[in-house]
């Protein structure tokens, strides 16, 4: 039996098509379920079956892919020739085309597009191509006239979809070819022949090829930032029209709750606080709020409390003369400001000292928990109720000491030469901030005001119908309470969405809504709070580009209005910066997710430089401005601590950064320096290291590197971590051997250690798949996300898992449909949807 | 019969996915202190995370394993592997299943096939596997073809085909250069470029010279028995990045002897490299021969053997040179030595050096001394075949280096 025609399956990747296509994709999609509701297989699997789409009449040896079989059916066509001649050649060049960083694979979404865009012309084909068959079958003499009709029905349906755009008209000009060849086939004896082309359309076909160019906007380890917008931002503007509704909506339970609320976290910071210490971590229901600022009274204090209160403060606080230059505030200074700034503020155009006033629960943010001394909390706590009365105990001033060491270390910052002019000048009264210009101040808005959505739930509505989707409960932004506490609570559950959402409105309630960037504000701990949970959520998210838009009117987070001393009544006494530092830190770190990482890098030089100034000053004996501040033995020694851990931390997202850039021999040596600020991290931090050199393929270095670790492990002693670490680098070792078989056996010994190490598992089962048996990897990821979803939901074992199932069947569909279920059940509205490859 | 053919659909489905090598994932560390709003919420995510390294959240290499999501480029000189995956869709057993995986290139056709002996039956819901290696050896375009015959619970014999077309890519750029030193000596200068676009670990880069020569790398400093590459630290090559390789052949002394064998078109070896990237993705690749033209030594050649490098000022030193016939002829050479502006002979001048056969050689120590400080250029030498009466002028020899040797007791 001669079989004298097949299909051919051409990847198509060229490099054009890749802008177009993504918004071209969903019409497609949609056009093809209307059309064609007997195809069964979803999406993901007709894009495999699309790219082989080229039936090609071939004689069995000979395959020369030139594209005459395809030009004449094409000429007839009346849609563009020469581009999808075009198409043809760049179906020849495509893999050229294709750039791939080999560790991160930073093409596929360039690819993804245009499979999906073949999608829909294949798909569309394919219902046409059915009709025809089934209208025509065994007439091969007039087939001719078939692709004929096919072209004219093409073209009836092109000018009916005119929005569809060119693309697709290339596509359908390209369609007829699949049809053509095989009538034109002189097949006699080949019945199957037929069989073929109708078969090859439902059946689904999933391979690698196809996969290569899948619609993955997936980058699950994405070295190179690969922005993925989420689907729901754009969908929300429709939402946008009932958003505008929110911020009315949300003032009013804002400014009803904040009494009880504050007073319960008060009474949960009792408990939680004692003992604690700053990198202790302490428990969820631990608050984050509380009083950290005897100026939080000012609210419901009003003005003649305070101002008694702020000579006192002050001399206790700081018991110092400032003398150096680095000093902001003089301890003579304050004390006559805070009456006569206060018109002065009142005449500015700034309604947040009202704010100050409006009692928001969250108003007070800071350090208690954090707080080394124990007894603050529970000071704090009468010093709230005293406060409350309104009763000037010294109580107050006490745990206003305390709390001001707090402040004071874990704000203290060297702002820039000309801010730390205009914050002298406000300080001693030399002008007020009213005469600030303009352009030194910070003026955030939110930028985007559209409720993000919930990508699973979407994903559910498409393919698993409406009233699974229905099924599917999550916390909104409206389900919780409208403060911190609510946000809190949307991020542990994993909805960062609706926690963006949420921090929108508490933003909008104070004056930094929608539009309003550009337009005067007044800062508050609270306020830039909110702004970092809001931005570190949007990095979370991968909306690295909404984050840098709303990012960019704090400017390099240095002018005067973000420093306490700016607003000597709302704080009066109180110095340093309101941004707080993992802010600093965010800010520094986003460009690099943008493609920009040089300027990341000066970033994060700038964070380091005056981390070790702060460390400078403090080992000198002064204060971390360099004032010169006697401080107590055991708050310089925490201090210079929290300090180190910053720097390191810093040096952390440097080493990052540098090693997004492949700049590896930089990374590497900042790595290895972390070494000496974080020396408990050892082995980790060696294993990496060895981990970037078998990325770069230098086994032999890695090599030394895991012996590094080897020789700390065993001079520590045992240590499950430390020992499945070792093991772990062995296997990877292996690995990068090609011995799939020892790195799967040195997998398995870390289960025996460690059975429920996820990674173990998953990268076990990975071996597998290399060794050619991928049913019981299949089998055992399986059971792996069905037993323990808490550990397995996680986006690269199911981006592994989604892979194999489109390896494995042509009913993978059903098979991914059955995990979004399972996702839809645990997972909160950030999870990212992409893994499961259903698109 | 027809109509029922064309509407059937295989019972069987062809899966094929390139396998490279998996990638480590990566995340994206956030973090926040205590005292921020999250408070511990962003530590305590991170930690709950599976793809964190626990205890060091802020690393962001992380130990996950992940597919290969694309299918990538594809080189000369790497191995193309490939999972091949036949699967029964159907409810029916099939029976005598042949999978035939070929890779045909513009130059020919393979059989990557593990085994070709057909499987005698497959159960629904089961699959054949098999994975495929082959070194790729051409660039250009590739097809692999993968044939699967099988016959249907009713003894229909059915058989589909598919076809993968991929490009193989060239990874390096190899540009070469010959110096001729002043002795036999040749040094070969490789340029490797990097013309992927992910880093290469150049894990061997040799020459394989050929009979004549041997060879030695100079890529790297030996100091207290430790090499250290010329490439320091930097053991990989970043997309475009080109490195300098550095070889030196000397002739093999059986080859150097009879000058008249090194002439003309010669071959001297070829380079072997081998690289690694991404998990210890091997790749290997061999330049065809290198050829250098030998440079022209004219009737006569005259060489140095011996010269120091740095003397001292008007000082005599010793140099040897070797004088060569390289013509087909005997000559009978006289030598003249004539002063130049600062390098002056000791000794006679028009002496007789003899007869020499065509092929033979004759080592000659002379002594000079140089009347200037600096670099000074050998120069000077004239040679006259008597026979033909013919002069051969051999100036800008060698370059010693002149020194004062006062120099420091005069300041």
């Amino acid at each position: 039996m001669r079989i004298t025609f097949s299909s051919v399956r051409a990847v198509r990747s060229s490099k054009m098509d890749k802008e177009e296509a993504p918004t071209q994709r969903p019409v497609f999609l949609g056009i093809t379920v209307e059309d064609e509701d007997a195809v069964p297989e979803p999406a993901g699997e007709a894009i495999g079956q699309i790219t082989t789409k080229d039936d090609i009449l071939l004689q069995e040896d000979s395959i020369d892919l030139d594209g005459t079989g395809f030009v004449t059916p094409q000429e007839d066509s009346s849609a563009t020739p020469t581009e999808s001649l075009m198409d043809r050649l760049n179906d020849q060049m495509m893999e050229s085309v294709m750039i791939s960083d080999s560790p991160n694979n930073s093409e596929e979404d360039d690819v993804a597009p245009i499979d999906s865009y073949l999608d829909g012309g294949e798909q569309e084909n394919a219902t046409l191509g059915h009709k025809e068959e089934d209208s025509k079958i065994g007439q091969n003499t007039t087939e001719i006239k078939i692709s004929v009709d096919h072209l004219e029905k093409e073209g009836s349906e092109q000018e009916t979809k005119e929005e569809v755009g060119s693309q697709q008209q290339v596509m359908a000009s390209v369609s007829p070819q699949d049809d053509s060849p095989s009538p034109a086939a002189t097949r006699i004896e080949d019945p199957e022949l037929q069989s073929i082309s109708p078969k090859d359309e439902p059946v689904p076909v999933c391979t690698i090829f196809s996969q290569s160019t899948l619609p993955k906007l997936l980058a699950p380890d994405g070295f190179q930032p690969t922005l993925i917008k989420s689907p729901s931002f754009t969908m929300g503007s429709a939402g946008g029209s009932d958003e505008a509704m929110t911020p009315s909506k949300l003032t009013v339970p804002l400014v009803c709750q904040p009494s009880p609320s504050l007073s319960k976290f008060f009474a949960d910071n009792g408990q939680a606080n004692p003992a604690s210490d700053f990198f202790d971590s302490f428990t969820a229901t631990s608050s984050f709020i509380s009083v950290s600022n005897p100026n939080a009274d000012l609210s419901p204090g009003g003005a003649p409390s305070h101002i008694a209160l702020t000579p006192e403060h002050q001399v206790s606080s700081t018991s110092s003369s400032i003398s150096t230059p680095g000093a902001l505030l003089d301890c003579s200074t304050p004390t006559p400001s805070p009456a006569p700034t206060e018109p002065n503020t009142n005449s500015q155009p700034l309604p947040e000292p009202n704010t100050n006033s409006q009692p928001l629960p969250p108003q007070t943010v800071s350090a208690p928990t954090t707080s080394p001394v124990p007894v603050s909390a529970t000071q704090a706590q009468s010093f709230n109720q005293l406060q409350a009365v309104f009763s000037g105990s010294d109580d107050p001033f006490a745990t206003a000491l305390s709390l001001s060491e707090v402040d004071r270390r874990h704000d203290a910052w060297l702002p820039c030469e000309e801010t730390r002019k205009v914050l002298i000048s406000v300080a001693t009264q030399q002008y007020s901030p009213a005469y600030v210009e303009s352009n030194n101040l910070t003026m955030p808005g939110l930028k985007f005001d559209n409720l993000q959505g919930d990508a699973v739930k979407d994903l559910m509505l498409r393919f698993l119908g409406e009233q699974a989707a229905m099924r599917r409960q999550v916390l909104t932004a409206n389900s919780v309470e409208q403060s911190f506490i609510g946000l809190r609570q949307l991020i542990s559950s994993k909805n960062w969405r609706a926690a963006v959402d949420l921090t929108g409105r508490l933003l909008t309630a104070l004056g930094q809504g929608y539009g309003k960037a550009g337009q005067p504000t007044s800062h508050t701990t609270d306020s830039l709070q909110l702004w970092f949970v809001r931005l570190s959520l949007l990095t979370k998210l991968n909306l690295f580009q909404n984050a840098e838009l709303e990012c960019e009117p704090f400017g390099n987070l240095d002018q005067p209005d973000l420093y306490y001393e700016y607003y000597p009544t709302v704080y009066p006494g109180r110095r340093g910066s309101m941004v707080p530092f993992s802010m600093r830190l965010l800010h520094a770190e986003l460009p690099q997710y943008l493609g920009k990482p040089q300027e990341a890098l000066d970033r994060l030089y700038n964070l380091k430089t005056i981390c070790l100034a702060i460390l400078e000053n403090l080992e000198k004996g002064l204060a971390e401005d360099g004032s010169m501040i006697t401080l107590a033995q055991e708050n310089r020694q925490a201090s210079l601590t929290l300090w180190r851990s910053r720097l390191s931390r810093v040096m952390y997202s440097m080493a990052n950064c540098l090693l997004l850039m492949k700049d590896y021999v930089l990374a590497v040596e900042t790595y290895h320096s972390i070494i000496q600020y974080e020396p408990q991290q050892r082995v980790q931090l060696l294993s990496g290291i060895g981990r970037i050199f078998l990325q770069i393929g230098d086994v032999k270095t890695a090599e030394r590197y895991f012996q590094d670790v080897e020789k700390a492990y065993q001079m520590k002693g045992s240590n499950l971590s430390h020992a499945t670490c070792v093991l772990m680098n062995r296997a990877f070792v292996y690995l990068s051997q090609n011995n799939y078989a020892d790195a799967h056996a040195t997998f398995l010994e870390v289960l025996k250690i460690d059975p429920k190490n996820p990674v173990a598992n998953n990268n076990a089962a990975v071996c597998l798949l290399y060794l050619g048996r991928l049913k019981e990897s299949l089998g055992q990821l399986e059971g792996l996300v069905q037993q323990d979803p808490a550990l397995y939901l996680h986006e690269s074992v199911l981006f592994n898992l989604t892979t194999m199932y489109e390896l494995e069947s042509s009913r993978s569909t059903q098979k991914k449909q059955m995990l979004l279920e399972a996702v839809a059940c645990r997972e909160g509205d950030s999870f990212n949807t992409q893994c499961l490859k259903l698109i | 019969m027809d109509v029922n053919q064309a509407k059937q659909e295989h019972l069987l489905a062809l899966k094929v996915m390139r396998l490279t090598k998996p990638t480590l994932f990566t995340n994206l560390p956030v973090t926040c202190e205590g005292r921020d709003l999250p408070g511990d919420l962003f530590a305590q995510l991170m930690r709950e995370d599976p793809s964190t390294i626990k205890g060091a959240e802020t690393l962001m290499l992380g130990e996950m394993l992940t597919l290969p999501q694309n299918f990538g480029n594809i080189f000369l000189g790497e191995t193309f592997s490939s999972y091949i995956s036949v699967h029964n869709d159907s409810n029916q057993v099939v029976k005598d299943i042949l999978v035939k995986a070929d890779l045909q290139t513009s130059s020919q056709r393979l059989n990557l096939s593990a085994s070709n002996t057909a499987v005698a039956e497959l159960k629904p819901e089961s699959c054949i596997d098999d994975v495929i290696h082959h070194e790729v050896k051409e660039i250009g375009t590739h097809i692999l073809v993968c044939a699967v015959s099988y016959t249907s619970q009713f003894g229909e014999k059915l058989y589909f085909r598919k076809f993968f077309k991929f490009q193989v890519l060239k990874p390096l750029d190899v540009k070469t250069k010959f110096y001729n030193a002043e002795t036999d000596e040749v040094f070969l200068e490789a340029q490797i470029q990097n013309i992927t676009t992910s880093p290469m670990f150049m894990e061997k880069v040799s020459l394989e010279p050929s009979m004549m020569y041997n060879v030695t790398e100079l890529n790297s400093v030996t100091s207290r028995d430790q090499g250290e590459s010329t490439f320091g630290k930097m053991s990989y090559l970043q997309p475009m990045d080109t490195r300098q390789y550095l070889y030196c052949l000397k002739p093999k002394t059986e080859y150097a002897e009879k000058a008249g064998v090194i002439k003309g078109v010669t071959v001297i070896g070829k380079l072997d490299i081998v690289w690694k990237t991404n998990l210890g993705e091997r790749g290997r690749l061999q330049t065809s021969q290198l050829q250098r033209m030998a440079p022209g030594y004219g009737d006569i050649r005259l060489s140095l053997e011996v010269i120091p490098d740095t003397v001292n000022l008007e000082e005599p030193f010793d140099i040897v040179c070797k004088i060569t016939n390289c013509s087909e002829r005997t000559m009978d050479l006289v030598m003249e030595m004539c002063n130049m502006r600062s390098i002056h002979w000791c000794g006679i001048s028009g002496r007789q050096l003899g007869k020499l056969t065509p092929g033979a050689s004759l080592l000659l120590p002379l002594t000079v001394f140089s009347s200037e400080q600096g670099l000074q250029s050998i120069s000077g030498l004239r040679l006259t075949d008597t026979f033909l009466k013919r002069t051969y002028e051999y100036d800008d020899i060698a370059q010693v280096c002149v020194v004062c040797p006062f120099m420091s007791n005069e300041c």
